[in-house]
């Protein structure tokens, strides 16, 4: 599914960017694309930039008293230009006595001082994607639990013909790991470096076998709320640092029936 | 007790006395509710680190403040930042407030002012007398300022980009009142550098914004030697979003930009250094904002001294003025904000500060109405009244806490200027992007904070109550645009249009020569009712027009 695409606007003369910049950088931690126009923009210039854009929403933001002239025109530029479809949401120091007015005008909600960076991102996607959760793209990896990479490796190279792309030491899980490339995923073959390590623990009651599957997603703060949201309990309620400086989290087995499924979000870029 | 620190405490003493004789202190002598003397300082005898670090009140480092007696001679000014829509409304509003007892003045001018817009121009739509008074020509500051007394009242104009043409407004209705120059007192804003990292209200780019600086330093130093030329600020850059630490680096940075830029433009820098004033927030950690104006104090007076070499001791003093921080107060329950504004006022006098704005409780919603900005001035007059806090100079100086938050402070401060100074200074370090980086990265990090709760702030995320709020507010009359415009059209009918043409021309002449000071022909020309919006106009089509980083 396409990110959103939101164009955050500054119209008139107010120079006070702080929150556009913040609720700026906050959506783009929610997984959206954001594009921020920079000050002094005149309604007639923000209606060409989410059009070019091709924007699924713009967010105004003033905090100089001209929201009741400024907001509405920008509704009657997207109009005049035939993007009456594209919503205009907005916020600032909006006194509530003006919010009826600006609801009346086309602006499809206000957001006040106080309101919260999730508060936001959910009504966004709520109005853009409603109910729609962008399906998981990809197995990013399983992770196979063993005695000794060495040992195990030649089944996978040799028998089953696969690429070993290198053998990396994780020293927070107390693991050594070895990445085998298989189509747009991998094995990650796991063996443990000492009786700390969780593989330990696993190989001790369960023998040798499928220890994780490790789904690839590129907005992991995004999902761990909602997944907490949702009431499925989480390992990890914050991204920890895995291996190739992915950033990862695990779910409880006791919420996934059964499976220990890991978040991915893998370094220098996103999954495509 | 070694006979040089016995020597330093005797001529301190001595110096104060006469000082005192002079000029009284408010009363002969301060007691506590008890009965218990209050002293005028409390140090400790015989200690070299304290000389060295601290020193007496009035003297270099000036960590305990600038002045020996402080607020035991004279409370700090109460100054309310105050003005909305016209002229001759935010006039109402100035006399009701002298007569409440405020002490000075402080304009607020709408954007369209700011930016160097008439109001009728296309630009200026929607922000009319907004966010403070709209000023098009010299028949809108003559209506702002009748029947008030420029000899009397010191007035203090949030201006920077068009600060000359404002400042020559100023010098013109005194001329008009029988003042002259040499009389009126104040302060422009003038602060361009924090236009381009914070506060957004620019309009050309650096190079001419630092000469149209330094020429008004220039002609203040021979004809307005008592208003202060600029108030270099801290107070947006806070407001955008950064730590107390962040705040008092950058501004001292940008300090030093225009100190570099003065002096290079040939000014000695005893000619205008001391009337360089600052300009800070005060925000919620009491104790780091009390430590912040301190560590600045001494941070500000070794760089003058000793990178700048200034001769003047007024060279080598912070004075600053304190607005409490805006960006604290909630729309939530919004009579708690009298509470955070009272906390944040204290920690601005315990601090030191020469003048101060305390904040409305209502001004997350709105700009205050007449009763929120009373209680505002209230609890500034409790403080001072009641409190006793100001009967002493300095009264956390020695606290263990204060002082190793104050020396920390300090160092990381200093540790920032290092860093500023390897980019090659404040204006390569804005150009770069580098100050408006760290700012965002502190606002971002403490709205993650505040909604993980981790951060509490009462009424927004914690304690929070069902309400409905509505407090009466304050509003722009909308009619007040279209009044605006006609009045400037009345002007422009009545005025001498080839005289105004005249002094734009000269005016225009005068910017393309590099060592001509514009002052004079921009007080010629408001003299003429040229408008802010064609003086800036002729400005921009020489010095072209900044672009947002």
């Amino acid at each position: 599914m396409a990110k959103i695409r939101v164009l955050i606007a500054k119209p008139g003369l107010d120079g006070h960017d702080r929150g556009a910049l913040v609720i700026s950088q906050g959506l783009r931690d929610h997984g959206m694309e954001v594009i921020y126009t920079g000050l002094r923009q005149s309604p007639a210039q923000i209606a060409k930039a989410a059009i070019q854009e091709d924007v699924d929403v713009v967010g105004l933001s003033s905090l100089s008293g001209a929201h009741r002239t400024l907001f509405p025109k920008v509704v009657e530029e997207l109009k005049a230009n035939n993007a009456a479809d594209i919503p205009v949401i907005g916020g600032g120091v909006i006194p509530s006595e003006d919010i009826p007015f600006l609801l009346e005008q086309g602006i499809k909600k206000i957001f006040t001082s106080g309101s919260s960076i999730d508060e936001l991102a959910n009504y966004i996607q709520e109005l853009i994607q409603p109910n729609q959760i962008e399906p998981i793209k990809k197995i990013s990896h399983i992770g196979i639990a063993v005695h000794s990479i060495e040992k195990v490796l030649p089944f996978y190279t040799k028998q089953l013909g696969l690429q070993l792309e290198g053998i990396e030491e994780v020293e927070s899980e107390h693991v050594k790991v070895a990445f085998l490339k298989i189509g747009e995923s991998r094995f990650e073959l796991l063996e443990p470096t000492n009786e700390t390590s969780p593989i330990h623990t696993f190989l001790q009651k369960k023998g040798e076998g499928i220890h994780h599957i490790a789904l690839a997603i590129d907005d992991i703060e995004a999902r761990l709320r909602a997944l907490s949201k949702d009431g499925i309990q989480l390992i990890n309620e914050e991204p920890k640092l895995g291996a190739h400086q992915a950033q990862i989290a695990f779910m409880h087995p006791k919420s996934t029936h059964g499976v220990l499924f890991e978040l991915c979000q893998e370094a220098g870029g996103e999954e495509t | 007790m070694t006979t040089e620190n016995k020597g330093i405490e005797q001529k301190w003493k001595d110096s104060v006395e006469q000082i005192v004789k002079r000029f009284p202190e408010r009363k002969q002598s301060f007691q506590t509710s008890s009965d218990i003397e209050v002293e005028r300082l409390y140090y400790p005898e015989n200690d070299d680190t304290y000389h060295e670090k601290l020193g007496f009140p009035g003297e270099y480092p000036y960590t305990r403040g600038i002045q020996p007696t402080m607020y035991r001679s004279k409370y700090w000014t109460m100054r309310q930042y105050a003005g909305f829509g016209s002229a001759k409304e935010t006039n109402k509003r100035f006399r009701y407030l002298l007569e409440q007892g405020q002490t000075g003045l402080s304009v607020a001018f709408d954007l369209p002012t700011q930016i160097g817009y008439d109001s009728d121009d296309p630009m200026a739509e929607g922000e009319v007398g907004k966010v403070g008074v709209a000023i098009d020509t010299l028949h809108d500051m003559e209506a702002l300022l009748d029947q008030i007394p420029l000899d009397k009242v010191s007035t203090s104009m949030t201006i920077n980009a068009p600060a000359s043409i404002l400042l020559a407004m100023y010098i013109a209705v005194g001329e008009k009142q029988g003042v002259p120059k040499e009389k009126l007192t104040g302060t422009i804003q003038n602060d361009i550098l924090k236009e381009y990292i914070a506060r957004g209200t620019y309009i050309f780019p650096p190079k001419p914004s630092m000469r149209l600086i330094t020429d008004i330093f220039a002609y203040c130093k021979e004809y307005l030697p008592k208003f202060n030329t600029i108030s270099i600020s801290g107070y947006h850059i806070r407001e955008a979003g950064s730590t107390a630490v962040q705040e008092a680096a950058f501004t001292i940075a940008n300090g030093m930009a225009y100190v570099d830029a003065a002096i290079a433009s040939g000014l000695d820098v005893d000619d205008f250094a001391p009337r360089l004033a600052f300009f800070f927030n005060a925000h919620n950690n009491f104790f780091e904002e009390i430590a912040k104006f301190r560590a600045a104090r001494r941070v500000w007076a070794k760089i003058m001294r000793e990178h700048y070499q200034a001769k003047n001791p007024k060279s080598w003093k912070l004075r600053f003025h304190t607005q409490t921080g805006g960006s604290t107060l909630t729309a939530q329950q919004p009579d708690n904000n009298i509470v955070r504004v009272t906390m944040q006022a204290l920690a601005a006098v315990l601090g030191g500060t020469q003048s101060l704005h305390t904040n409305s409780r209502d001004e997350a919603l709105a700009l205050p109405t007449e009763e929120s900005a009373r209680i505002a001035l209230r609890t500034q007059q409790i403080i001072a009244n009641e409190s006793g806090v100001a009967d002493t100079v300095d009264p956390l100086g020695g606290s263990y806490f204060v002082e190793a938050l104050t020396d920390q402070v300090e160092a990381e401060i200093e540790a920032y200027l290092k860093q500023i100074k390897e980019l090659g200074g404040a204006v390569a370090a804005i150009e770069e992007g580098y100050m408006q980086r760290e700012i965002h990265r502190t606002a971002y990090e403490t709205q993650k904070r505040i909604e993980k709760e981790e951060e509490i702030i009462v009424g927004l995320n914690k304690y929070k109550i069902d309400e409905e709020v509505n407090p009466e507010l304050l509003k722009v009359d909308e009619a007040l645009e279209r009044e605006q415009k006609a009045s400037l059209q009345a002007t422009r009918n009545e005025r001498d249009n080839e005289l105004v043409e005249s002094v734009l021309k000269q005016l225009e002449w005068a910017a393309k020569q590099e060592d001509e000071n514009l002052m004079p022909y921009i007080v010629n020309a408001v003299k003429a009712y040229a408008s802010v919006g064609e003086i800036c106009h002729v400005l921009r089509d020489q010095f072209g027009e900044y672009g947002s980083i």
